[in-house]
């Protein structure tokens, strides 16, 4: 029975044709009439078109009557496509049995090719290299050629050559799913095993499962139970991506499809769950399961108070599609009432950052990203806090640890100086090189995440005209000389201001800090001094002078419309501030310890 | 009870040059529209006056530019005539003209005079000649010097100068030099105004792009205090943040009583290209292109007081509104403020009504201040507002 299925699925570096392959597959295929195609079918969000990254995994099938006669049943499972989704891209790994991996003509192999290449083989999929875009004048596919020769050992005449956007070669992509993709290995007579690898909420359906049946077989009519979170279920309906969700009777080992769970939330469906059968469990769940941990915080405002039930409202619906994102409510003293939330990386921030203002329609300020420390205190008991507003005094701390992450970076050669001086300048620590390719270089680096977080990766990119790729993983928490770096204004601590620092940067960060704050904030009625501390001691000091003159000389020939609109419109502009004691602070200023290491 | 003298506006767009900091309704290069200009002017001064109920009384009225001095004698005639025909003018109707010194000679000005022009608003701007290039003013300080003293022989005895200040790389000191140099000439009047950038004009660019320094908020603030000092030191009283006005011998105060109908909130009809006008509880603005103007104003139907066939905007200003107005325009009057009974009276509500809270806090600020005048009190800025007055009249907008 599981002779005639294939599941695979698509690895790639952002811009390199993954998501125009995947189209031209549904079209070959006849999934996708003419008409109803768009272009990136399966990103159905607009952020991820517009960005061109996969943020949610999804799956479709196509039937496909190969050279051989035979009509197979094809599963493309589409993975996220950033190392913020690592987790979700393994289980998404777990769910196939090949991948076909797409190499742009021009750029070769980049650090997410080699990242998601490796989490493949870790999966033990079999491997299609495919380059792409060698229409494209820049091309120069015989060199990535040997690239992935080097890479995979695979002879160079077995690399298959496309242009998906001009439909050059793709259907020996599909024949090549077909002849080299091992059909899934399942018995059906064995008790139900179903890896959840991605959901979505459905307001009719509830969390709606995507799954691939590893062993056994399930009907709606079964009774079902996730096997780590333990919750039971009869489910609405289950079916298969045609590409829309469509009902089917039953799914078999092998297959891959969707369990309508009816739940309301999707913390009773986890991402890596096993789904079994409630009668006649399976003994053990599928390995790999991994609690989401959340690894950048950031307090999440509404500009206006009265907006604060709506941003409930908004992170609530998102965790719904979004198990990874966590929330709590959190109080400021400087801008009041809102959560403090927990992403999976900078890029992830950046995705809900954006959804909350354009889906939703918010305006929210969102503080400088932190990390979770390890404060060991004195007593000997260790908490965990993940805002410097948590920090404690610092005679009642014995020592601070910070997560540490290994980095890969990829890049030409010729960066490789000014790479090492960004990494090094951050607190990192050369590990090793290696030369995978000609003129390629990936250097290993150790580094505090606290130092990614902030901007690292647009550094990277500047600093190397765009060429070199970074991906990470979590290595180990490790203990530094950390401070909490305080900002007064007017002689109060404003909590949304504050950073954890290492001692020796809080000088400068702290003098860069104020020299800022100086400028972004508008002068007052009164005099303002604003103060940089660290341990106790003010460290950097300026004073925002009192406002001498704010007042338009003359209304011209009786024209009061345009004066009263000028008054309106700096009405408005103060409307916007915090105050912050007395003193009114602009939006910016809470963004500006973001933006320290530009210059 | 009297009715309400109106004030009337004329707005005359042409200018030989723009000055470089300038974005008033101005136009150089199309002294070829000044008849067609006037002739229009003329019919809309006729075609408002036909639409009221009643002559209206008119106590001031204002040639504003633009560079009104460009006008023939003629002209000006002709546009008092009609004026004089279709309005009551009050005795002593204050009759303002602005000039550019340089523009005038002796003959003109006495023309000007003869035809009952009785205050003269001379745009002198500043006294150092660097000032004046980056201002990109046409004329030099001599040129004041001449046009003032032919002034006074002409019979102008209500003389107006305006200078500006804070101006890049303008000091502490040349800006002294300018005061000291026009309290020489003895003007009745004078109106300092900081040089505001605006967007599109010359200045606004340059600064923008950097060639320019960025005016000193600071200095400007400096400057203006000790001009507001040397003048009350030369017997000049402030009435207005940027106005000063002396008393004849025979004991009458100078200040303009046109701009003061702007700031009391009393009605005003505004005739020519891009001008504004207050009466009947509706704001008008009339179309900017003098092209634009002179056409419409060829047809002329019947319109409602006081719109006009150049009417291009109209906004009704409800009580709300008109209160926030006259709070915002009054309280830049220095020395007279909002008067508490006058509110009341012209309102039904009182001052500490509608106002009580905004009020309190900014008394509490030390921006507001009560003062007991003839009438009762008054709601005034403190000395130390004069230059904060936006932080004020935000709060009643």
């Amino acid at each position: 029975m599981t002779d005639l299925i294939r599941n695979f699925c698509i690895i790639a570096h952002i811009d390199h044709g993954k998501s125009t392959l995947a189209d031209r597959l549904l079209q070959l295929t006849g999934t996708i009439s003419e008409r109803e195609m768009t272009e990136q079918v399966l990103d159905s969000m607009d952020l991820e078109r517009e960005k061109g990254v996969t943020i949610k995994a999804s799956a479709v099938r196509m039937n496909y009557r190969a050279r051989n006669g035979q009509v197979y049943e094809l599963n493309l499972i589409d993975t996220p496509g950033h190392v913020d989704f690592g987790y979700e891209v393994s289980r998404a790994l777990e769910a196939c049995e090949g991948a076909i991996l797409v190499v742009d003509a021009s750029q070769g192999v980049e650090a997410q090719t080699l990242a998601n290449l490796y989490l493949a083989l870790e999966a033990d999929l079999e491997i299609i290299p495919v380059i792409n875009k060698i229409d494209l004048p820049s091309a120069h596919p015989d060199e990535v050629a040997e690239e992935l020769e080097n890479l995979l050992g695979i002879p160079g005449e077995e690399i298959l050559r496309i242009s998906a956007k001009a439909g050059l070669n793709v259907e020996e992509v599909l024949e090549a799913v077909v002849q080299r993709v091992p059909p899934p290995r399942g018995r059906d007579d064995l008790p139900l095993k179903a890896l959840i690898f991605d959901s979505h909420y459905d307001p009719y359906k509830g969390v709606v499962a995507y799954i691939r049946v590893m062993d056994g077989k399930l009907s709606a009519s079964d009774t079902l139970r996730m096997m780590i979170t333990r919750a039971t279920i009869k489910p609405i309906e289950v079916g298969i991506f045609a590409p829309d969700l469509r009902p089917t009777s039953e799914l078999h080992a092998g297959e891959v499809g969707y369990v309508a769970t009816g739940f309301k939330t999707v913390r009773e469906c986890r991402v890596g769950d096993t789904i079994t059968l409630a009668t006649n469990p399976a003994a053990e769940p599928l390995p790999g399961y991994r609690k989401v941990k959340p690894m950048v915080f950031a307090g999440i405002y509404p500009v206006e108070g009265e907006d604060y039930e709506d941003l409930r409202d908004a992170l609530e619906k998102l965790q719904l599609n979004d198990a990874s994102l966590i929330y709590e409510p959190e109080t400021s003293q400087a801008l009041n009432f809102g959560f403090r939330c927990g992403f999976l990386g900078m890029f992830h921030m950046e995705i809900i950052q954006e959804r909350l203002e354009r889906e939703y329609d918010l305006d929210i300020i969102v503080t400088a990203p932190s990390v979770e420390y390890e404060v060991k205190l004195k007593t000997g008991e260790t908490i965990l806090i993940d805002s410097p507003a948590e920090l404690p005094e610092e005679g009642e701390i014995e020592e601070i640890r910070e997560p540490w992450m290994y980095i890969q970076i990829f890049s030409p050669t010729e960066y490789y100086g000014t790479i090492m001086d960004l990494v090094t300048k951050r607190r990192g620590i050369f590990a090793s090189q290696e030369y995978p390719a000609p003129n390629r270089v990936q250097l290993n680096f150790e580094i505090p995440l606290s130092e990614l977080i902030v901007d690292f990766f647009d550094q990277l990119k500047s600093r190397t005209r765009g060429y070199a790729s970074l991906d990470y993983q979590f290595a180990e928490y490790r203990p530094d000389d950390l401070v909490k770096l305080q900002i007064l204004v007017n002689a109060e601590p404003v909590d949304a201001l504050a950073s954890i620092v290492h001692r020796d940067a809080a000088y400068h960060i702290g003098q860069t800090l104020i020299s800022k704050l100086k400028d972004i904030i508008p002068r007052q009625l009164f005099a303002v001094p604003i103060q940089a501390s660290a341990g106790g001691r003010v460290i950097s000091r300026a004073n925002v002078k009192a406002l001498r003159k704010d007042v338009l000389a003359k209304c011209y020939g009786g024209d009061i419309t345009r004066k009263k609109k000028l008054l309106e419109k700096q009405k408005r502009g103060k409307k916007r501030m915090k105050m912050v004691g007395n003193v009114e602070i602009p939006q910016e200023a809470f963004m500006a310890v973001l933006r320290l290491r530009e210059d | 009870m009297e009715p309400v003298p109106y004030s009337l506006y004329l707005h005359i767009p042409f200018c030989h040059h723009r000055c470089a900091y300038c974005d008033f309704n101005t136009y150089a290069g199309m002294e070829n529209l000044i008849t067609a200009y006037c002739a229009a002017l003329i019919r809309e001064i006729s075609q408002v006056a036909g639409s009221a109920v009643d002559k209206l009384p008119v106590h001031t009225i204002f040639f504003g530019g633009g560079t009104p001095s460009l006008l023939p004698l003629i002209w000006v005639e002709q546009i008092l005539e009609t004026i004089n025909h279709c309005y009551s003018l009050v005795p002593e109707t204050e009759i303002t003209l602005e000039a550019n010194p340089g523009t005038v000679d002796g003959d003109y000005l006495r023309g000007l005079h003869n035809l009952g022009i009785n205050r003269l608003s001379l745009g002198v701007q500043s006294a150092n000649p660097d000032e004046l290039r980056l201002l990109e003013r046409e004329h030099d300080y001599f040129a004041v010097i001449e046009a003032v003293h032919l002034a006074r022989n002409a019979g102008f005895d209500n003389l107006n100068l305006d200078l500006i200040f804070g101006l890049p790389y303008q000091e502490l000191d040349t800006w002294e030099k300018s005061v000291n140099l026009t309290l020489d000439l003895s003007p009745d009047h004078f109106s300092l105004y900081a040089l505001t950038l605006e967007s599109g004009t010359p200045m606004k660019h340059w600064t923008d792009r950097g060639l320019l320094p960025e005016p000193d908020a600071d200095l400007a603030a400096e400057m203006y205090e000790w001009a507001a000092e040397r003048l009350d030191q030369a017997g000049y009283q402030q009435y207005e943040i940027s106005n000063w006005a002396r008393r004849t011998t025979d004991n009458v105060y100078r200040a303009c009583r046109h701009n003061l109908q702007y700031w009391r909130a009393l009605p005003y009809l505004g005739f020519g290209a891009g001008a504004h006008g207050f009466a009947a509880g509706v704001r008008t603005a009339n179309i900017l292109s003098p092209r634009a103007y002179i056409q419409r104003m060829e047809k002329s139907a019947h319109r409602q007081f006081p719109r006009s066939s150049a009417t291009a905007n109209l906004i009704e200003v409800d009580q709300q509104a008109e209160m926030g107005e006259l709070m915002m325009m009054g309280l830049r009057l220095t020395n007279d403020g909002v008067s508490a009974n006058q509110f009341k009276t012209h309102f039904g509500e009182s001052l500490s009504d509608v106002y009580g809270k905004e009020i309190e806090q900014l008394v509490r600020q030390k921006l507001l201040e009560w003062v007991p005048f003839e009438d009762g009190l008054h709601l005034r800025l403190t000395p130390y507002a004069r230059l904060l007055g936006n932080q004020v009249f935000a709060a009643f907008i």
